[in-house]
């Protein structure tokens, strides 16, 4: 049985600018796969190259074993990886349940004479919402009245009940508090136990550790290892993710001042 | 220092930046915060009351705007409220309104399109030179029936550019169609001049096909050719039943679920229903302002609304009548205002039409002192019950029914000052109505127990009564101003000759249908999530550039109907025509409740907008006063609304 997305020396140019190169990692169903870095570290082009926003150059792509590239965001989309991104792609003054199906709304009746089928829409997303365990008030509600733990909730729950097999989710603790982001990482771990690959980019490692089974740290547009969670301590996935050496420098540098 | 110890900083500093570091452990603290699915969780949100829940709509500043204009006009001019007045006043906004609410929809998307008016009198231009035969270059001289598509394809295709010239360009819509807008008006004024050597064009009779099409796009019903004679008992017999349905609606709304249905109240409201029926049977026969069937009316409807209390409402068990300054102050203010609008129509002359001030007459002046008086005065009421409200349920039947008492008196004074039958007879009987309503509605908050928990099931079976109410009144009133009777038409009644214009079922038929595709298909959904963040809603998989695409084909389509109405019920159309009424259609779509930034509105706020809009606009004529004055009342509207629409949006968003 081979990975649900295995990566093989990724790369990707801009011109002559590298903005990612030799990557490599995994994502098996079921686990959660960690992607670090700080700033400028080369998270967003990873993704977006999952995502079909851009395409490598370098490397291979596989999915379920056979080498893929996405051209287009739909593309990916309908191979079943969902990505949630920061700013979360929704509508802040439609309602809970339209944002949920947005774009693929269930409908009844015959052509020109369909509509939405809001009673189900409704108790859909009631009840998917409810078994990822987000507690919402009212799906009537507008989007734009939940807090940002419950809309990031949503979008996930959203990509699940969707078909997705992988999930991105791109920062998805970065904009919010402690309890908050402690949510969002409970609904990261719900979705792991339904089975699907999650692939988590974040710049924090006390975040990435208590839910990642692997973790591949990003520097610079390159990977600074691939690590299953038993090859690495969490004091040595801090120090990485710190840059090492560079803190170092930086700390003696700050004293000296 | 070691390597180590800085990882000791950097864990320490990120503690202060998140207050707390994730653990396996600190994952089971974690449980608590998301409490059991099971816990549905509508505790947490405070039950809103039938009034909470109507006044977060998006068109209720439109629909209150439009009440209030409705009786000053209905006061202030003669033509408003008889069938003629309300003809013109349908007409004028079938136009309009058809165009406000195919803008409406495309502003929900998030685009204008200044284009729009301009493309009405563009396609009423294209028709009849399509059809035309006379002159050298004078048309084309094809019959309606591939002229009216083809008309219709132009129209789409216009529509199609605006919208590709905006995607393709990423300019904002304003500019784009602002050109195209100045392209049509040139094209309009050029090709007139070119094609039949003025600047109109004339003649859509010419065609062939034209009275078959004219039935369907111009043809007026006249109130005079249509006589019958039971006009009036439909009427009676329709808004009763409507009245009635509307007051149950009201009442399952409002007052809580008895536990179990009490067979019990089934006679006594049929009783009610029965009492109801004969008062307004002997209404209908004997003379309105005669007093029996008021009686009746009345007693019946306490009986009514009692019965159906006992048969579903559950019973109050406390009363606590008290009676706190804070509900007396309004009521005793609301008293003293009501003395002051009597003083005031006592004091003046009734009969002096001469101008005291410009534009009002001592006669004027008398009737704007008595509705300011009485409308402060039915602020103040309105005050009183609602704080009553908050007392007790013993307070809020006094408060209401001292409210009733007050209201009848004045419909008392109305019918003994007025010679006019406006007055004595239809004021008084409206007066009466909601002061019996009132009365009712004192019986019965004395009696249940208002409902202050959400309650779908009861919910559901209100909005179906009301939505049958609503039918059955409107069916009422088209029946009596649609028909005549030979009575009336034999006493030369001037609002025989009203004339009702096929371009209001049109009106009516396309804010229907864009009600339901905006708030049932995916399309609708689709246009609201464009207009509300075009960003999200393409990454997440709609195709938002088809959808704008539809939205200015739509407002195409709208200016290709509107073109048609008016060319076949002119005749002929000016090159001007419909130049700069865009911003009258953004006007109207803003008044109901659209948001200028997109992504929030309705059809139906839309269309009572344009209705609003028409009835300033033939008001200030009717009035007699001078119709230049028309933009400066425009202008006013859509500050007032615009500010009290915001105010209503914020209030929904905080509240839900």
């Amino acid at each position: 049985m081979s990975s649900l997305i295995e990566l093989e020396n990724v790369g990707k140019r801009y011109g002559n600018i590298i903005a990612l190169s030799g990557v490599t990692t995994s994502v098996e169903a079921g686990e959660v796969t960690c992607v670090l870095g700080d700033n400028g570290a080369g998270k967003s082009t990873f993704i977006k190259i999952l995502a079909g926003v851009h395409q490598h150059d370098e490397g291979e792509v596989r999915l379920e074993g056979s080498p893929v590239k996405f051209n287009s965001p739909r593309e990916s989309l309908s191979s079943g990886i969902a990505t949630v991104y920061q700013d979360l792609a929704m509508v802040p003054l439609m309602s809970v349940w339209r944002n949920f199906f947005m774009g693929a709304e269930p409908t009844k009746g015959v052509w020109p004479f369909r509509w939405i089928d809001e009673g189900e829409a409704k108790r859909i997303a009631k009840q998917e919402l409810a078994k990822m365990g987000i507690d919402i008030r009212d799906t009537e509600q507008p989007v734009g009245t939940l807090s940002g733990g419950e809309r990031q909730s949503v979008a996930i729950a959203r990509a699940v009940y969707f078909g997705a097999k992988v999930l991105i989710l791109d920062e998805p603790t970065s904009a919010l508090g402690v309890k908050q982001s402690g949510v969002v990482l409970k609904y990261i771990i719900a979705a792991r136990d339904r089975g699907l690959g999650v692939i988590f980019i974040t710049h924090n490692p006390h975040h990435a550790y208590p839910v990642g089974d692997r973790f591949m740290i990003l520097n610079r547009g390159k990977s600074l290892g691939n690590f299953a969670k038993s090859e690495l301590p969490r004091d040595e996935l801090v120090k990485m993710m710190a840059g090492g050496a560079e803190l170092d420098q930086l700390t003696h540098e700050l004293e000296n001042a | 220092m070691t390597a180590n110890d800085a990882g000791e900083t950097i864990v320490s500093g990120d503690d202060v930046n998140n207050g707390l570091s994730f653990t396996e452990e600190g994952m089971d603290d974690i449980e608590e915060v998301v409490p059991a699915a099971e816990a549905s969780g509508d505790e947490r949100l405070a039950y809103q009351g039938l009034g909470q829940r109507l006044l977060l709509r998006p068109e209720i500043v439109g629909v209150l705007f439009a009440v209030f204009l409705y009786l000053f006009f209905w006061g202030a001019t003669r033509p408003f409220g008889n069938a003629g007045g309300l003809a013109t006043v349908l007409d004028v906004s079938a136009t309009l309104g058809i165009m406000a609410v195919a803008v409406g929809a495309l502003m929900i998307g998030g685009e204008f399109d200044l284009s729009a008016g301009a493309m009405t009198g563009a396609m009423g231009i294209i028709i009849i030179l399509l059809v035309k035969e006379t002159g050298e270059l004078g048309g084309a001289g094809l019959n309606y029936w591939i002229a009216l598509p083809l008309s219709l394809v132009i129209a789409l295709g216009i529509g199609w550019l605006n919208a590709n010239m905006v995607e393709r360009t990423a300019l904002p819509s304003f500019i784009v169609t602002l050109a195209t807008f100045f392209v049509l008006r040139g094209l309009k004024l050029a090709g007139s001049k070119i094609t039949v050597d003025q600047i109109q064009v004339g003649r859509a009779d010419e065609g062939a096909g034209f009275e078959f099409w004219r039935k369907i796009m111009g043809s007026v019903w006249i109130r005079g050719d249509h006589p019958w004679e039971s006009r009036d008992l439909v009427y009676t017999v329709a808004t009763t039943i409507g009245g009635v349905l509307l007051a149950g609606a009201v009442c399952l709304f409002a007052f809580r679920r008895r536990e179990k249905l009490n067979p019990a109240g089934v006679p006594v409201l049929l009783a009610g229903l029965v009492g109801i029926g004969v008062g307004a049977w002997l209404t209908h026969s004997l003379d309105g302002s005669d007093w029996i069937p008021m009686v009746v009316i009345a007693v019946s409807g306490v009986v009514a609304a009692f019965g159906l209390g006992l048969w579903r409402l559950a019973p109050l068990s406390a009363l606590a009548p008290k009676l706190p300054t804070g509900v007396l102050a309004p009521l005793a203010g609301s008293l003293a205002l009501c003395g002051a609008a009597i003083g005031s129509a006592l004091a003046f002359d009734a009969d002096n039409e001469e101008d005291l001030f410009f534009p009002v007459t001592e006669q004027g002046l008398r009737g704007l002192l008595f509705i300011v008086f009485a409308a402060l005065a039915a602020g103040l009421a309105t005050m009183a019950v609602s704080r009553a409200r908050a007392t007790s349920p013993g307070t809020r039947a006094l408060a209401t029914m001292v409210v009733g008492l007050t209201i009848f008196g004045m419909a008392l004074f109305v019918q003994s000052q007025s010679e006019s039958p406006k007055f004595r007879t239809q004021l008084f009987a409206i007066l009466s109505l909601a002061a019996l309503a009132a009365l009712v509605w004192s019986v019965m908050v004395s009696r249940f127990e208002a409902r202050s928990a959400p309650d779908r099931d009861a919910d559901r079976t209100a909005r179906i009564v009301a939505g049958l109410g609503l039918a059955a009144v409107l069916i009422g009133v088209a029946v009596r101003v649609l028909f005549s009777v030979e009575a009336e038409i034999a006493a030369e009644d001037p609002s025989r000759l009203a004339k009702f214009s096929i371009r209001v079922v049109w009106f009516v038929g396309f804010t229907l249908l864009m009600s339901w595709v905006l708030r049932s298909t995916k399309f609708g959904s689709w246009t609201y999530a464009v207009g509300g963040n075009k960003q999200a809603a393409r990454q997440i998989g709609v195709p938002a550039a088809r959808v704008k695409t539809q939205l200015f084909m739509l407002v195409a389509f709208a200016a290709w109907l509107v073109g048609m109405l008016l060319a076949f019920r002119l005749n002929t159309i000016q090159a001007g025509t419909g130049n700069f009424e865009e911003f009258e259609y953004i006007i109207a779509a803003v008044v109901g409740g659209t948001l200028l930034t997109g992504g929030y509105g309705s059809a139906q706020g839309a269309a009572t907008g344009a209705l609003l809009m028409a009835m300033a606009q033939q008001g200030i004529s009717f009035a007699g006063w001078n119709t230049d004055w028309r933009f400066f009342f425009l202008g006013i509207i859509l500050l007032v609304a615009v500010y009290a629409n915001g105010a209503v949006r914020r209030r929904a968003e905080a509240i839900r």
